[in-house]
């Protein structure tokens, strides 16, 4: 008996039960559509986070007020970021800058268009030492005393909505932004607004970050959004990457846990770790959506055997061994996984492209992902959908190739 | 001396099984010979071990004791795989309800046993075709079994039996499930089969008149040759017949 022979003889059978043979397939698709989907799904949110923290330095440390991991607050105590912060870690072993910074948020108003922005005051001469591929698009950073200048990234200055400039450099923009300010003895929050003039306007990077922010001077943003002195964060330069573990030692050192210290590389492993558990809990329903699949095979190929078991009988009364009546159901069984995992793999690819455009992974911010799949991933789905459909096979096969033909002949 | 010069050869055939707590003698030591070439009728009441031999003599089933001889070679004790390839090559079985598989087409019912001997697919195209000659449904070809009269159905499990050209045709009832006319057709299809390819047909059979026109019939009775008819067997008439009692054949 040829290959030829045996799949001819398995697909038709397979054909002879349409309609549940194509939902057995469906079972097969489903389960290594969504492994698939959420692989591309991860391979592209990793992808994500490297590009983004890729640009910052490999020598770059953010200090925080406070010590936060993994999104949860490690201690109660905060540490309040002030000149003096910035004069005592500028005297620890390794440290080259020490760039402080402050943040807030605003709506950019430019003729008739309006977008939202965070904004970062920050001493923009030494920028570069952050990101050290940032480079202008046109015209120039804000100096330290301009406080009328704005820097703008380069998605805020061209966004992917406009066919035209949302502002250009040497244009006059305005801001609209709330502090909270006392007003008759009560803490009020209050509407402000401050026109701007654009010095600058930064090249791509690849950063959602960098490319959607505005950035003024330090002083300014200080007094706008009424600071008071107190940083947001500080930007740690050091000699070298070499020097990160010391330095990051030597702030430890003198504030404790009640300061934040982290490197890229610690907050890309943070957020990869949130990433993953999140992966991994969407890839366990992906498994266990396999395993129904699987059990399906079992349940249609054994369904199949009860109702072929006169079929069953003839065959092993005219010649046919266990192992071809065995090798002929598990035949059917690769074929189902095969054809299921085939279209699956298709199906998953497709799908992960639908699953990031309705998905609100951006939280609110407009952020592009791209899934990625991995080809050894890709072949490990696959193998596994194929593997697991033959041994579903195994147990309704086994049950036909030991049936008595004279038992099975005579079954009405 | 045990299988000279016959085809077939039973040697004391037992065959007991449990049915729950009671033990059933279904064959209680059967002797017989059969000649090559032989059409012979086993008849008997229900129950009266019939199938059991039939099944034994096609290598289904294993006897309890007892030794079968199919061309002098004993095949109560071979293997799975052995016996399977026995039946394949030696063996063409016709059952009552045809068990002809309805998805394939009829060609492809016909060619089953010649797939898992290995024949190439280009001789069993023309085997098919000249069987299916043979048994006169040469325009029927790509029709499905379901699609065919009862009659044309045990035509083609006829033309299934004789793919791999076995010495030996085993039928169960053969025109049990058909009209009278149709069965008297099948029965001279059966004859024409043993004249023209020579083989030894062993026919399990209720029906008296298909009986008759074997050249001998067995008569069995709780599992024992009870008595047993030779006729002078020719052109597909009985000419001479008597029956002889086997009282040794009881045990």
């Amino acid at each position: 008996m040829t290959a030829l022979d045996l799949v001819g003889l398995s697909f038709g059978a397979l054909r002879e039960r349409k309609m549940r043979s194509g939902l057995t397939v469906l079972m097969v698709i489903i389960g290594v559509a969504l492994m698939t989907s959420i692989n591309g799904l991860g391979g592209g949110m990793n992808n994500f986070i490297t590009e983004q923290l890729g640009t910052l330095g490999a020598n770059v440390l953010i200090v925080t007020p406070s010590n936060m991991l993994g999104g949860m607050q490690q201690s109660g105590m905060q540490t309040k970021l002030t000149a003096q912060t910035v004069r005592t870690i500028e005297r620890i072993q390794g440290v080259k800058y020490v760039i402080p910074f402050f943040a807030g948020a605003g709506t950019l108003k430019s003729g008739g268009e309006t977008k939202t922005v965070s904004v970062l005051g920050i001493d923009q001469s030494k920028l570069v030492h952050i990101t050290p591929k940032i480079t202008l698009e046109s015209g120039s950073y804000v100096s330290l005393g301009d406080s009328s200048g704005m820097l703008l990234g380069y998605s805020i200055a061209h966004p992917s909505n406009l066919n035209k400039p949302f502002a250009v450099t040497g244009q006059t923009v305005s801001i609209e932004f709330s502090i909270v300010e006392i007003q008759g003895g009560v803490e009020k929050l209050v509407l402000k607004r401050k026109a701007f003039l654009v010095r600058g306007v930064a090249s791509e990077l690849g950063t959602q970050d960098v490319d959607s922010m505005v950035s003024v001077s330090l002083a300014q943003a200080n007094a706008m959004f009424a600071k008071g002195g107190v940083y947001d964060g500080i930007y740690v330069i050091t000699n070298g990457p070499d020097d990160n573990d010391r330095v990051e030692a030597g702030i430890t050192k003198v504030y404790g846990k009640n300061i934040g210290v982290m490197s890229p590389k610690a907050i890309a492993s943070t957020i990869q770790d949130v990433m993953g558990t999140f992966i991994g809990f969407l890839s366990a329903i992906g498994a266990v959506s396999m395993f129904v699949g699987a059990v399906g095979i079992i349940t249609t190929l054994y369904t199949s055997v009860m109702e072929r078991t006169r079929e069953i009988g003839l065959l092993k009364a005219i010649g046919y061994t266990r192992e071809t009546v065995l090798l002929m159901f598990l035949t059917e069984s690769f074929a189902i996984g095969l054809l299921g995992a085939t279209l699956g793999l298709i199906f998953g690819v497709v799908g992960a492209y639908v699953l990031i455009g309705v998905m609100p992974l951006g939280f609110g911010q407009e952020i592009s992902i791209s899934p990625w799949f991995s080809v050894p991933d890709l072949v490990q789905v696959f193998l596994l959908a194929c593997g697991l459909s033959v041994l579903a096979g195994l147990y309704p096969a086994w049950r036909a190739s030991t049936m008595n033909p004279i038992t099975a002949l005579k079954k009405e | 001396m045990s299988g000279d010069g016959f085809a077939i050869e039973t040697v004391d055939l037992k065959k007991t099984y449990l049915m729950g707590l009671v033990k059933v003698y279904a064959l209680r030591g059967v002797s017989l010979k059969i000649r090559h070439g032989e059409v012979v009728s086993i008849v008997g009441p229900s129950g009266s071990g019939k199938s059991t031999l039939l099944n034994m003599l096609g290598a289904l089933d294993t006897p309890t004791s007892g030794k079968i001889l199919i061309d002098g070679r004993d095949i109560a004790h071979l293997g799975e795989r052995s016996l399977a390839k026995f039946r394949n090559k030696k063996i063409g079985f016709i059952f009552q309800s045809y068990n002809l598989i309805d998805r394939s087409k009829v060609t492809k019912n016909v060619e089953l046993p010649a797939i898992v001997a290995g024949m190439p697919k280009k001789t069993r195209d023309k085997r098919v075709h000249e069987l299916l000659d043979l048994v006169g449904l040469g325009d029927k070809a790509d029709r499905r079994p379901n699609a065919l009269s009862g009659g044309e159905q045990q035509r083609v499990a006829i033309a299934r039996a004789l793919i791999n050209d076995p010495a030996f045709i085993l039928a169960d009832e053969p025109t049990g499930n058909l009209d009278s006319k149709t069965g008297e057709e099948i029965q001279n299809l059966l004859i024409r089969v043993n004249h023209e390819k020579n083989a030894t047909i062993v026919i399990v059979t209720h029906n008296v008149e298909l009986a008759e026109r074997t050249g001998r019939i067995l008569h069995l009775r709780d599992g024992a040759v009870e008595k047993e008819r030779v006729g002078i067997f020719s052109q597909g008439q009985v000419r001479e017949s008597g029956w002889d009692v086997m009282a040794e054949g009881r045990s």
